[in-house]
């Protein structure tokens, strides 16, 4: 095995999100939120480049599970394997 | 079982072939012409920490026992290898199997690592450099595959990786091969043993980390230095070891090789209710008979080289085949697989009343050895990895690429998923 053929497992995939009023998402790809678990927030990596994301466990319609992260720098939205 | 009178040699010549995993693995993995690159074996107990660093790895920070995470970080172009420690076995058990063909007296004491015994060998061999040639000969001529062209390496063919002492004793013979050159001897002949320790560093003992920080904290360096103290102070000091090491570095204990008894041949039978002609039946019988063969205590730590099977027939007749492993094993399919072809091209003339299958000749293994292939799970283990191997090289053979892939912590401690686990191309 060679380390330059390291491939990272579940990476966030970007998404587009539909924010309601308290600032969580209610629409992800065009699917409704079902229900909302844990919520948390990590700080991390400030010696380099900082990382400021916030997660949010989520239940899509349909029932898939999927836990959506907030990069609190850029604004953008990410989804990830639980 | 009668045992042979005890198998030991005040002469003693240490054969020694540092980093013996990684370079059965670099010969079994190397592709001539390709640039030398940095490596390390994983540990075969913790798969997420390093057993054995190249020299090119070490240069760049690399060291025995780090996590492959800590490892990348500090080189990103480290080639880590999967261990086998049954195909270590195989070929340590070539070389002990060598050695035994120069002295009945061998000790192995670790992978990489045995003593042959030499007293009497004079008359055979003459002097002690004719000894060690003879060794070393007979080592190249093993087909022993621990060439290295890949993972970087000083050396390029299997003999000039071996080093050779020889002195009175395992521990100056030790030393002897630790300040050799790859590929070559050094003898210390009887009387300079003290003359030879007295600069050697103390490093070459066999120190705990604790004991060494003492007696570097206490200013000494060199086995000389050690000597020099009175044995009482060494004693006062560090016990009953500290003993044994001032008579070590004094040149004053010379511990002998102590050679293993080969076992006698080991048979198990089955006696049949009715006569059988069946192949299948007697193929299955034959299975049966070398597992249980393969359990008898006086088979640990030794391979299987040579297996017959016997038959008693109707009316008298019998049946005999044999067969000699190329390589040595304790495999039960590996060692039942020669018999059931002869059993296949030229079976009994009649139907088999009773049955026998008798080890009689074996190839010695080591403390490892015992460790890792101790039979029955270790053999699984080397037929699954077979049975992988074959898979998956006929997947890259069909579409030029393996698409297998196998999962490693990288940091399994982060908080971020993403970071915890990657896939790396699994290549058996």
């Amino acid at each position: 095995m060679k380390t330059d053929r390291l491939r990272a497992i579940n990476t966030p995939r970007r998404v587009e999100v539909e924010l309601g009023a308290a600032g969580l998402p209610v629409m992800v790809e065009r699917r409704a939120v079902e229900s909302m678990g844990e919520i948390w927030r990590i700080d991390d990596e400030w010696w380099r480049a900082p990382i400021h994301r916030r997660y949010v466990e989520t239940i899509l319609e349909g029932g898939k599970h999927v836990v959506l992260i907030e990069d609190l720098t850029t604004g953008e939205w990410w989804v990830q394997k639980p | 079982m009668t045992r042979t009178p005890h198998l030991a040699s005040a002469s003693a010549a240490c054969c020694w072939i540092p980093l013996f995993a990684l370079r059965c693995e670099a010969a079994r993995r190397s592709e001539p012409g390709s640039p030398p690159q940095p490596g390390a074996l994983l540990s075969p107990e913790d798969p997420r920490r390093l057993w054995q660093v190249s020299p090119l790895a070490r240069h760049a920070g690399v060291k025995p026992g780090m996590t492959v995470s800590q490892a990348i970080g500090l080189c990103a172009a480290l080639k880590l290898y999967e261990p086998d420690p049954v195909h270590y076995d195989e070929q340590f058990a070539r070389l002990l199997a060598a050695l035994a063909h120069v002295s009945p007296v061998v000790e192995p004491t670790e992978l990489g690592l045995a003593y042959v015994g030499t007293d009497g060998l004079e008359g055979l061999y003459g002097a002690p450099q004719r000894i060690v040639e003879a060794i070393q000969l007979r080592i190249a001529e093993c087909g022993l595959r621990i060439g290295n062209s890949r993972v970087e390496s000083a050396i390029h063919n299997p003999q000039s990786a071996i080093r050779v002492g020889w002195g009175r004793g395992k521990f100056v013979s030790w030393v002897a091969a630790t300040r050799a050159r790859p590929g070559e001897a050094v003898i210390v002949h009887p009387g300079v043993e003290g003359k030879f320790l007295f600069f050697q560093p103390l490093a070459v003992l066999p120190l705990d980390p604790d004991t060494h920080r003492r007696l570097r904290q206490l200013g000494l360096k060199t086995l000389g230095h050690l000597a020099a103290l009175p044995e009482d102070a060494i004693v006062s000091q560090f016990g009953r070891t500290g003993r044994r090491l001032w008579r070590l570095a004094a040149g004053l204990t010379a511990e002998p090789v102590i050679g293993r008894p080969t076992p006698e041949p080991i048979t198990a039978t089955l006696t049949f209710f009715s006569p059988v002609a069946e192949r299948e039946m007697l193929a299955h019988a034959l299975d049966q008979l070398v597992a249980r063969a393969l359990r008898d205590p006086r088979r640990s730590g030794w391979r299987v080289q040579v297996v017959r099977a016997r038959a008693e027939l109707e009316h008298g007749a019998s049946w005999l085949v044999e067969a000699t492993l190329k390589d040595p094993t304790a495999d039960r399919e590996r060692v039942a697989a020669p018999l059931k072809t002869r059993l296949e091209q030229a079976p009994p003339v009649g139907a088999v009343e009773r049955l026998a299958v008798e080890f009689t000749a074996f190839a010695p293994g080591t403390a490892e050895l015992q460790l890792f292939a101790r039979d029955a799970s270790a053999a699984a283990r080397a037929g699954r990895r077979r049975a992988l191997t074959s898979v998956a090289q006929e997947i890259k053979l069909r579409l030029k690429r393996s698409y297998l892939y196998h999962v490693i912590e990288v940091q399994p401690w982060s908080r971020l998923p993403e970071r915890r686990y990657a896939l790396i191309d699994y290549e058996p």
